[in-house]
């Protein structure tokens, strides 16, 4: 049973991966940033709970002030440039941001052993959950309360006002800035929205896999994050799970008795997916 | 003072491969208005292939294994063409950006799947050479590796400016529609620039291979950033702004892995692209028309 409590982790946190790229994806801009928030968050949540003893929730919470605050302040230069340059900068931004943890050493002793971040050989013994005594399936449903809560929050995204505007940008921006519409405020805000949900979701990744390191958040990670989205399309929220589910369950767990040869098939069928339906799974017919 | 001459002048020549792929993503970009994400991927892809020549024939001279390199890459340009562009409407843009990618993960594993995720020893020509000035010296390889790549911009920029398949391929990058209407056929110009985008990349790879002295998978990413980078601050559609900005990178990232070490050379790399897209975000040669 552990086995598909520690299947649920994963796609719970890639689905809010998953969720922080949506919602920026809406407004027609490709990041691929969201490992670099990603990234932050889970720095930023161990080191609270790790090196100054906070409990895991307001943790998560500095988490995600973080991830958006990093995320706004990308968001004002980098959306300065438009589509596919954007792709290029927020690309960059990404690997920056692992570079710096590639770079980063804060340990402090603890007891017998030091902890902290240490460049190369990342953060280990982020040991919340066992210290604690949570079992897997404890944390797999604190995990699915953060995931459901975010999807909730989308969804009802959609709905409003704001979600209407979003969309508008992602159809034709200069359509909707004749209307009145802020774009630099829409862009910015839902990259903001992104980066808070990708804080939250690497603080939780950090805790489940008690060691991260700069190369958990490399450009893989990040294009992760838009192919979830866009293989699921862009209709709602529940795209982005069943990407998530069609991927993490059946690409990378339901494969796994082709061995070595599940990874070729899996380049292969996303570029099969895309041939297939251009607008994702749940997308729109036409193209 | 003379280290960091010696650090600038290796990083340009090296910087000239950074160039070639700069030049394979502006091209396309150019030509389609369309990311390919692959193409790195792609460029080490047809070095690895140009291997295949030293199994078949062992002991070939170095100069068979980079021609090998040289056409496989222009096959390989081509298959991405058809699995990645051909049958994805043009109006979906994000469709052929993770077609792309899903392109770059399947080459990465291919690759690690035939070579069993050994690097490979790569020939090099005149690896012995070593030309000096004083304490001041250059490698031969290097040489061989920047005078080989300004030989292939030159035969790039004469087949773009002094062959109808050149002014074809300009005109469908100016104006696709007009271009379609004066009889040019779009799907033959987009597939020919994909070849030749790819037959510089295996050039490039093969080079890069021969400079570096190994092949590794690894190669794909940092080459696919500092392609793309070296595409942005060269201004996205600008060939001369994509070889003047491989050099500068080159020569940017020696010195700074001369002063600050290699683990953090590329984040300053990074930093220098959002410096360039703060203050000049068009880049050092922006096209004038702002199309995306």
């Amino acid at each position: 049973m552990d086995f598909y409590f520690g299947l649920a982790q994963l796609i719970g946190v890639h689905t809010l991966l998953g969720l922080s790229a949506y919602i920026v994806l809406l407004t027609g801009q490709v990041s691929l940033a969201q490992a670099g928030f990603f990234a932050v968050g889970a720095y930023t949540a161990g080191m609270l709970t790790v090196l100054a003893g906070w409990h895991l929730v307001p943790a998560l919470g500095v988490s995600a002030v973080t991830g958006a605050a990093v995320a706004c302040a990308v968001g004002f230069p980098a959306l300065r440039v438009k589509g596919l340059m954007l792709v290029i900068a927020t690309l960059a931004f990404g690997e920056g941001v692992r570079l710096f943890f590639f770079n980063f050493d804060y340990q402090i002793a603890k007891g017998e052993i030091k902890v902290g971040p240490l460049g190369g050989e990342g953060f280990r013994q982020i040991r919340f959950f066992p210290e604690n005594g949570w079992e897997t399936g404890e944390v797999m449903l604190f995990i699915w309360v953060f995931v459901v809560a975010a999807m909730a929050l989308l969804w009802w995204f959609d709905r409003s006002r704001y979600g209407t505007v979003l969309r508008a940008v992602g159809e034709d921006e200069l359509a909707a800035q004749s209307v009145g519409v802020n774009l630099t405020a829409v862009k910015v805000s839902a990259m903001t929205v992104g980066g808070a949900i990708a804080g939250v979701g690497g603080g939780l990744y950090a805790h489940y896999t008690t060691h991260i390191e700069h190369a958990s958040f490399n450009i893989l990670v990040a294009t992760f994050a838009i192919a979830y989205p866009i293989v699921g399309g862009l209709r709602s929220v529940f795209g982005t799970l069943l990407a998530v589910i069609f991927v993490q369950g059946f690409l990378v767990e339901g494969l796994r008795f082709l061995g070595d040869w599940r990874n070729l098939l899996f380049g292969a069928l996303i570029v099969l997916a895309m041939n297939l339906r251009p607008s994702g799974i749940l997308g729109r017919r036409h193209a | 003072m003379l280290d960091f001459l010696q650090a600038v002048s290796d990083g340009v020549l090296f910087g000239a491969t950074y160039a070639l792929i700069g030049i394979g993503f502006t091209l396309v970009f150019g030509v389609m208005h369309k990311i390919n994400m692959a193409y790195a991927a792609a460029s080490v892809g047809g070095a690895y292939a140009g291997l295949l020549v030293l199994t078949v024939m062992s002991g070939a001279p170095p100069w068979l294994v980079f021609l090998g390199a040289f056409a496989a890459g222009g096959l390989l340009g081509w298959m991405v063409y058809v699995t990645c562009f051909h049958f994805i409407p043009l109006s979906s843009p994000l469709a052929t950006l993770m077609s792309t990618v899903g392109m770059l993960l399947l080459i990465d594993e291919v690759i690690v799947h035939v070579t069993a995720g050994m690097p490979q020893s790569y020939p090099a020509m005149f690896d012995d050479v070593m030309l000096r000035a004083g304490e001041f010296s250059m490698r031969g390889d290097l040489l061989l590796v920047f005078a080989v790549s300004v030989l292939a911009m030159i035969a790039l920029l004469l087949l773009l400016y002094r062959t109808s398949l050149g002014l074809a391929t300009r005109a469908v990058s100016q104006q696709p529609v007009a271009a379609q209407l004066c009889g040019i056929r779009l799907v033959r110009v987009n597939a020919l620039t994909f070849v030749i985008t790819g037959l510089l990349g295996g050039l490039a790879g093969a080079l890069i291979g021969a400079s570096v002295g190994t092949l590794s998978p690894l190669l794909t990413t940092p080459l696919t950033v500092k392609g793309l980078i070296v595409t942005v601050i060269g201004g996205l559609g600008s060939i001369p702004g994509a070889i003047l900005a491989g050099l500068l990178v080159g020569g940017f990232e020696n010195v700074l892995q001369l002063y600050r070490g290699v683990t953090e050379r590329d984040l300053y790399v990074m930093l220098l692209l959002f410096a360039f897209l703060t203050f000049r975000p068009g880049g050092l040669f922006a096209p004038k028309s702002g199309r995306d």
